[in-house]
């Protein structure tokens, strides 16, 4: 089967001052349709970069990027941000949903952006707000949510758009454990229904969800460990 | 549509929530908004649509011009029009028309009208048709046949009650029985001022008269016929015309013009560019905040803009959100503009004279029509794209990863972002200063304009007109009687002090002189048509006194000055120097007209101060004075200094003229400071109107300048923090953000004085009393903006040293 996503050698470096400061160094790494990986690693190692880079949110690197077998490396912006729309969603660990919009406002964001009709966009909205029991917390805003209430809306915005992989940055970084659990309970279900899953995180706990964990360590993988003992 | 719709609602919100600078950029926005669509208002009036026909865009005038003179439009002679019109094939028709005013006797009340002798094709030539009754018929350009009149609207609704059966009546007009045979429809009033239209015929003599340039030619081109082709062909014309005759031609240079060119004169047009420019700048520099304040807004949303492009946003939709938002900002700034444009129109219309209106090309059509309706649409898009576009340009720009990482500090400003801001604030004191220059360059031309005629002490002068028939009135002892008779009775007069007459009062009528050729005895022939020109007034021998017009050499003239003595002449002191510069004029002899002219020579026998006739005027003009007594003219102008108001004087003046000719009516019933002001009041619009813009723009580059340090105070407010705690003062502090501010003020200046500079050259080459090196325009008004921009620098540098040095570090 055709990898996700197929990075080789992949490298980004800043220069300042006349010196270079890698960020990613050769990383080249498969993941597989249907996959959950887990980025661990300590502050600086480049998780969240790479993160960056494999949701196309950056463009500035060097070394070959296949995503689903189209080379994004080669991709100008435009393709590379149509490739992104068709295919990938984000969840933050500060949620950032937009604080003028209300929840089915926020919901509907990524779909205006894949020009959805507007007849099919409240349909989806409405959908995805039944699916994740928050049809009373439509027109709130987000000051008007809890912290597990606004993620749980993050999640939802990445999903409507029936992503085929979720990026998840410190997703539950910002939760208490509970309201951490059932987003990651949410995670797993969207995982076994078929979205790729990447998500970063310092939590031993949330890693267990996952298939896969790639540690990072100064901009190398320095390990990939299989997860013989993942929750569910 | 949907996803618009979906910005558009948003916009809003966001415009809502963020309700103070909202309403600083939509008081920006409607300002700038407002005086363009204001001004357009009146630029449409003079320059697109400033007579009442339709088919303007086809007829053209043909007019001669003297650019050695400054003359750049005159009228020609009648020779001259009909060997155009025999050989010209360029138009269908060819018309012209003669300015003349005719006394209303008879039936009613003496009154005068402002007239047209017209050739028969005249209304045919510009498309109209009349109301009632019928225009004139080839034929009635014969002497003989043109005893009819046809009657502007106004004059039948007002003279004759609007009377259904007029046509076919006769009435009295100068003396002669003519026949109203049709009556124009409402508005149509051209010639401007058209009260009446009377055949224009020519006798035998008048038919071969070459120099003597009166009429005003109009012709409609040909289907297929270009201006450029119809000016090509007119010109070979004249140059056979020159080539034939050196004497009449010589220094003339005919010009085909289109109709708002011809009837918008080149003053108004430039003023009405200067205008335009002006409001322009002020629109820009409104732009200029409202960019800056997006600047503020959208980096303050620098994560929100992030998230969206993560949702899948690109770069087009965010700019397009933006976008939206500018646009609505400047669609409610339109709306409040648009009001105010109302009010300003209001203002500008209602504060014009009537009797200065009434020869002002496109007045009475100045309203905010469908016209400034679309411009202020197209103009509030403009603005809203142009100080939105660079904004939502620059933030794509952000580091979309860096932005949304939980450590990160977001979208600092980057270093084009501040320079675009430093730009636009520079840009902003620059066209201020242009604004500001422009505008105190005008106030002091308009001041020495008031200075220049405060020697005639006007508030006490009551100035009227009359224009005797020439059937009456064709023999000059019965003229001279009259004015004889006239004067004794005014002079006797309760209130009044003494009463002259004049044929040209300065600034009336706008400051209009005739000017004649002279001739002075035993000079050499000047070169082939370049005869010396001078006004020609004819005057009582109080007038020098009654109007402070000093006497420098010689004598005034007096009633001894008669049929019977040698003919005298006074001369302004501007003929003595010009002509006379080696020597003493007095007793030397001139004459008006060639020197071939049937005139008499004229003995000098007085020098008097020079006199400035009208506000275009940068120098007064060459004047030569005659006694009425030996020069006793048909029109003439009578002056009265009374004791007080010179209005209560007006129905005793009335009594006395009208004892000696009940039938004549007296016209341009003013006191002498009202004619100043009528002759000045569209210098004053531009003045007022400057002065304005000026303020506005010196407000507007105010607030930009206070806008951009206080953001950039709020941006460094962690810097401030750390400078303190490392132990700089108050006064460090304050200087810090002072000489950012005053840094980007002087760069302004900079740039914007010698563009001032250039301004203030074209309005000295236009308007009398403006210096170039003006101290109150490049000292006073430069420092004066200088002190507002430190005021706005000052404020939030202040704020700055204000806050609590731990606060200002935990900052982010």
């Amino acid at each position: 089967m055709e990898p996700l996503i197929q990075l080789r050698n992949m490298e980004k470096v800043y220069e300042a001052g006349g010196s270079k400061f890698y960020v990613l160094r050769r990383v080249s790494l498969e993941i597989q349709p249907g996959e959950f990986v887990t980025f661990m690693g300590p502050s600086g190692a480049g998780k969240s970069t790479l993160l960056s880079i494999i949701g196309m949110l950056d463009g500035s690197w060097t070394g070959e990027y296949y995503f689903n077998g189209e080379p994004v490396h080669r991709l100008n912006v435009k393709k590379r941000n149509e490739l992104h729309k068709a295919n990938i969603g984000f969840v933050f660990q500060s949620y950032h949903l937009i604080d003028n919009l209300t929840v089915f406002e926020n919901l509907e964001i990524p779909l205006s952006y894949k020009n959805v009709p507007h007849k099919e966009r409240v349909s989806l909205v409405c959908d995805i707000l039944d699916r994740f029991n928050i049809v009373g917390k439509k027109d709130l805003f987000p000051n008007q949510l809890s912290g597990g209430q606004q993620q749980l809306v993050g999640v939802a915005r990445a999903v409507i758009q029936s992503p085929k992989l979720i990026l998840a940055d410190e997703p539950t970084g910002n939760l208490h454990s509970a309201q951490g659990e059932e987003i990651m309970e949410l995670f797993r279900k969207l995982n076994e229904a078929g979205t790729s899953i990447i998500q970063v995180t310092h939590s031993e706990r949330n890693a267990a969800y996952s298939h896969r964990v790639i540690q990072l360590k100064d901009g190398w993988v320095v390990s990939e460990t299989s997860n013989a003992a993942r929750v569910g | 549509m949907g996803t618009i719709g979906q910005d558009i609602r948003y916009g809003v919100r966001m415009l809502v929530k963020h309700r103070l600078t909202t309403l600083v950029c939509v008081a920006a926005l409607a300002l700038g908004i407002g005086v363009n669509a204001a001004m357009f208002s009146v630029a449409e009036a003079f320059l697109l649509h400033p007579v009442p026909f339709e088919n303007s865009d086809r007829i053209v005038a043909l007019v001669d011009s003297r650019p050695s003179q400054g003359i750049d439009t005159n009228s020609v002679s009648p020779v001259t029009y009909l060997e155009w019109k025999a050989q010209a094939h360029s138009f269908d028709k060819m018309g012209a028309y003669v300015w003349d005013t005719i006394n209303l006797t008879g039936d009613r009340e003496a009154e005068k009208a402002q007239a047209f002798a017209i050739s028969p094709n005249f209304f045919d030539l510009l498309g109209v048709h009349p109301l009632m009754g019928r225009t004139f018929l080839p034929e009635e350009d014969q002497v003989g046949k043109d005893q009819v009149i046809v009657l502007s609207y106004g004059l039948w609704e007002r003279r004759y009650a609007s009377d259904p059966l007029i046509l076919g009546k006769k009435i009295k007009v100068d003396g002669k029985t003519l026949e109203i045979v049709g009556v124009m429809r409402k508005g149509f009033d051209y010639p401007k001022p058209a009260e009446a239209w009377v055949p224009l015929s020519f006798n035998a003599k008048q038919r071969t008269i070459r120099d003597s340039r009166y009429l005003w030619v109009l012709a409609h081109l040909k289907p297929q016929v270009s201006v450029q082709q119809a000016t090509a062909e007119m010109r070979t014309i004249a140059v056979q015309q020159a080539e034939a005759y050196p004497d009449a031609y010589k220094g003339w240079t005919l010009r085909v013009l289109t109709i708002p060119n011809f009837a918008t004169d080149s003053l108004t047009r430039q003023f009405t560019f200067l205008l335009l420019g002006a409001v322009g700048f002020v629109l820009l520099i409104a732009c200029a905040d409202v960019a800056n304040v997006q600047f503020a807004r959208v980096t303050g949303r620098h994560k929100e803009l992030a998230v969206r492009t993560a949702m899948g946003a690109s770069r087009s939709r965010i700019i397009r959100q933006l976008l939206t938002e500018s646009v609505l900002l400047s669609l409610a700034g339109a709306v409040l503009g648009l009001l105010l444009a109302m009010w300003w129109v209001y203002l500008i219309v209602s504060h014009m004279p009537p009797e200065v209106a009434k020869f002002i090309a496109g007045w009475n059509t100045i309203r905010l029509d469908a016209n400034a309706f679309l411009f202020t649409l197209a103009i509030a898009i403009s603005s809203g794209i142009v100080s939105g576009i660079a904004p939502s340009w620059l933030h794509s720009e952000t580091n979309i990863s860096e932005t949304l990482k939980e450590s990160g500090r977001g979208a600092s400003t980057g270093p084009s972002r501040h320079r675009l801001r430093s730009v636009l604030v520079i840009a902003e004191i620059a066209l201020a200063l242009i604004l500001l220059v422009g505008a105190g360059l005008l106030v002091k031309g308009f001041r020495a304009l008031i200075v220049v005629h405060e020697n005639f002490r006007p508030a006490t002068v009551l100035t009227l007109n009359l224009d005797l028939p020439e059937m009456q009135y064709k023999e000059k002892p019965g003229r001279t009687a009259f004015y004889a008779q006239v004067l004794q009775r005014l002079a006797a007069l309760p209130h009044v002090q003494s009463a002259g007459l004049a044929t040209y009062v300065p600034y009336a009528g706008g400051g209009g002189t005739g000017v004649s050729p002279f001739t002075i005895e035993g000079r050499a022939p000047e070169e082939r048509g370049e005869t010396p020109s001078t006004i020609v007034e004819t005057i009582s021998p109080d007038y020098f006194r009654l109007m402070n017009i000093g006497l420098r050499g010689g004598r005034e003239l007096s009633d001894s000055d008669g049929d019977a003595t040698p003919p005298v002449a006074v001369i302004s002191q501007n003929v003595a120097k010009r002509y006379f510069s080696g020597g003493n004029p007095l007793g030397k002899k001139l004459k008006i007209g060639k020197a071939d002219a049937d005139s008499p020579w004229l003995t000098i026998v007085g020098i008097v101060d020079d006199v400035h006739y009208t506000w275009v005027d940068k120098q007064e003009y060459p004047t030569i004075y005659r006694s009425y007594r030996q020069a006793p003219p048909f029109y003439t102008s009578l002056v009265l200094r009374t004791n007080g108001d010179p209005l209560t004087s007006v129905s005793a003046v009335r009594s006395a003229v009208g004892e000696v000719d009940p039938d004549l009516p007296l016209f341009d019933v003013l006191p002498f400071d009202r004619v100043i002001t009528n002759s000045i009041v569209g210098i004053a619009y531009v003045a007022a109107m400057m002065t304005i813009l000026g303020l506005i723009a010196l407000v507007l580059a105010s607030v930009g300048i206070y806008g951009v340090m206080s953001y950039s105070v709020g941006e460094r407010t962690h810097e401030i923090g750390v400078r303190m705690a490392m132990g700089a003062t108050s006064n460090d502090v304050q200087r810090l953000i002072l000489r950012n501010g005053l840094f980007l003020t002087i760069v302004g200046m900079a740039i914007g004085l010698p563009m001032a500079l250039g301004i203030a050259y074209a309005l000295s080459s236009i308007l009398f009393g403006v210096r170039v090196a003006d101290p109150f325009a490049f000292v006073a008004l430069p420092l004066l903006l200088a002190a507002v921009a430190t005021v706005a620098c000052y404020l939030p540098a202040r704020r700055a040293v204000r806050m609590d040095p731990l606060t200002a570090l935990r900052y982010e």
